[in-house]
């Protein structure tokens, strides 16, 4: 589903004229299958955050190549880009990122308005989805009138609602108490059952990375544990 | 991204920013009215000068004047197509009186070619134009000027108001005709009798007295032959003689206009006058348009730094837009319908607005005018201060309109540009 071949990246740190080469990715490679739960761990600053955006195509590698689906995202323009990720991905954030001037119903039908699926047709999707991941009672609340765990819900509803092959989850428990991350965590386990959907997530914690099949290990930008190519 | 989702897109954000969005719309609107009023006070002008110009000849009317000691060439004048008529007026240099009864008047006799009057569409206020020679039409006030010796002699002595005239209806009287020298003080002892079959239209202007008289040509040489056998001696330039020439449409005033200029007479028609104030007016107007314009860019400075705001406050929204699958054409286009949206509203208030103060102005600048000058009939005159034509409309709602898509084309631009991860990481 997800390969990633040779990739290195490096950042420009420094005053203009006086920058520093900062490697971040160094020759990783590995595959991630269909239907599998990832898990990409590491310290702050190991480099999981620039690889899961370097496959979601929010960047592009300076070397190597990361084909998803069987398409070398590196060579897909930015609206191309932009096209790919509405079709085959979903993104979980730490911080949920949800739009503060939209209900929860409104933020989870985004996607589908981008898409340019009718108002009709977009009803009936969020609704099953809100029953799927318990938000049905709060559809006509902001996110401001939302706890975190109901706000991640959200989150997970948005990047589901458009049925993507894959779902990609940047630290999908990192603002919420315990109890709230197992309820999120029960709820990411169940729709890889259920629906199928692959998941890569990033993540410090070592609960979250428990209910992956397998973990990758970051250290300055090299993998130091998993099952690489 | 269906279209009525993108226009909800921009009316949500548009409603989050009221204040912010009013003002703006309010700095459109200004710059616009301000743009379309000040055009209006060109069209306006231009308007009334040609309406003065109309009023005092008809459009389809051109004057033929001969080179100095040449004479018109009526025969190559009729062979320039689409003339409708030649009229020719003949006037003597001669006091020429008419008398009614114990009524007399000093008339301007114009001696002319009935048919040709007739072609030219001459317009009478009652009566007919004669069928014979023994007939002919006199003026709009030609009976209100018969005066009788007593009421002439009052008038000059007293100053007093003006005198009636001859009340009655002047159709079928007879009047008769005497002849009398500038520098004689008798007038001639030949008189000659006419019935007055019919009364010109009044004049266009208030102030213009036609108390003319038209009479058959054929009169001319008889009326000559009398002064001189009268006269010791017959003046030069004793006649003088007017040419109008009538298309047959307006279309043709100008193609007439200048076969005339090409056979080397001097020509005057309205046409060719409205052209100059035309091409004066434009050049104008263009002055106006652009200070006025000048006044929407000033106003689209609160545009582009509405929008700049705007996207600056929701770059975090257009990372996670992007992040999600909105491809930056679309954030350009919804951010571009933001600031189109505030032109648009911005416009049409301008037109209304602009169409009120256009209707003040010209309601209450007459009677401010007039009451300034002292004078109350200026507020019958028409004077147009402002006018606005739908060309203007169009022309400003494109103006301002584009210059507000422009001035939110690098907001928009900006927009597009965002880095996601950056915009991703920006504090909520």
């Amino acid at each position: 589903m997800i390969q990633v071949q040779q990739v290195n990246h490096t950042f420009l740190i420094g005053k203009k004229g006086k920058e520093k080469k900062v490697p971040v990715l160094k020759g990783l490679s590995f595959e991630v299958k269909q239907g599998e739960i990832v898990a990409i761990v590491g310290k702050s600053g190991s480099g999981k955050s620039t690889l899961l955006h370097t496959i979601a195509g929010f960047m592009s590698p300076e070397q190597g190549s990361i084909t998803v689906n069987g398409q070398e995202t590196a060579n897909l323009n930015e609206t191309e880009r932009a096209v790919f990720r509405l079709n085959n991905f979903g993104f979980i954030f730490q911080n949920f990122q949800l739009m503060p001037g939209l209900t929860a119903f409104e933020n989870v039908e985004l996607p589908l308005k981008l898409k340019g699926i009718s108002p009709k047709k977009r009803k009936e999707s969020v609704e099953q989805m809100m029953d799927k991941v318990g938000l049905t009672e709060v559809g006509d609340h902001y996110p401001n009138e939302l706890s975190g765990g109901q706000q991640q819900r959200v989150s997970i509803a948005r990047a589901l609602i458009t049925n993507p092959p894959i779902l990609f989850a940047d630290e999908p428990t990192g603002s919420l108490d315990s109890e709230t991350e197992q309820d999120i965590l029960l709820l990411i386990q169940n729709l890889n059952q259920t629906l199928g959907v692959t998941f890569v997530m990033i993540t410090h914690d070592e609960e979250v990375a428990s209910i992956a099949h397998r973990t990758f290990k970051m250290r300055d930008g090299e993998l130091v544990k998993g099952d690489a190519l | 991204m269906l279209f009525k989702d993108q226009v909800d897109f921009v009316r949500q954000h548009i409603k989050k920013n009221k204040l912010r969005v009013f003002m703006t719309i309010l700095a459109a609107t200004m710059g616009c009215a301000f743009l379309i009023v000040l055009a209006s006070i060109g069209f306006g002008i231009q308007d009334t000068m040609r309406k003065e110009i109309l009023q005092d000849q008809a459009i389809t009317e051109v004057e033929v004047y001969p080179n100095e000691n040449e004479e018109l060439n009526l025969e190559e004048i009729k062979s320039v197509p689409y003339i409708g008529a030649i009229v020719q007026r003949t006037s003597m240099d001669v006091m020429t009186s008419f008398h009614l009864e114990d009524r007399s008047i000093q008339g301007n006799l114009l001696l002319t070619d009935m048919q040709e009057e007739e072609q030219s569409n001459l317009k009478l206020s009652e009566g007919r134009l004669p069928q014979n020679e023994s007939e002919i039409v006199v003026g709009y006030h030609f009976a209100q000027n018969l005066w009788t010796d007593a009421e002439r002699a009052k008038v000059v002595e007293e100053e007093a108001d003006l005198p009636k005239g001859y009340e009655k209806s002047i159709i079928g009287k007879t009047v008769t005709l005497s002849l009398q020298p500038y520098d004689s003080e008798d007038a001639f002892s030949e008189q000659w009798e006419f019935t007055v079959v019919g009364v010109v239209d009044i004049p266009a202007r208030d102030w213009i007295i036609d108390q003319s008289i038209l009479m058959d040509k054929l009169w001319l040489s008889k009326l000559k032959g009398t002064y001189e056998e009268n006269a010791e001696q017959i003046p030069e330039n004793f006649t003088y003689t007017t040419t109008k020439i009538y298309t047959d449409s307006l279309e043709h005033v100008k193609s007439v206009t200048k076969d005339l200029k090409d056979m080397g007479y001097n020509v005057y028609s309205v046409s060719e006058q409205l052209e100059q104030i035309d091409v004066f007016f434009m050049a104008f107007k263009i002055g106006l348009i652009f200070v006025g314009t000048i006044a929407v860019l000033i106003s689209s400075i609160g545009i582009f730094n509405t929008m700049t705001m705007a996207v600056t406050e929701r770059t975090r929204e257009i990372g996670v837009m992007k992040a999600i699958g909105a491809s930056p054409k679309l954030i350009q286009r919804l951010f571009l319908m933001e600031s189109a949206w505030i032109g648009i509203i911005g416009t049409v208030l301008a037109v209304i607005i602009s169409y009120a103060v256009s209707y003040l102005a010209n309601w209450i600048l007459p009677m401010v005018v007039g009451t300034s000058l002292g004078e109350d009939g200026l507020q019958d005159l028409s004077i147009t201060f402002s006018l606005i034509p739908w060309q203007l409309v169009v022309l400003a709602s494109t103006i301002s309109i584009g210059v507000a898509m422009i001035s939110g084309w690098r907001p928009a631009r900006k927009a597009t540009k965002i880095d996601v991860i950056q915009a991703l990481r920006q504090e909520l």
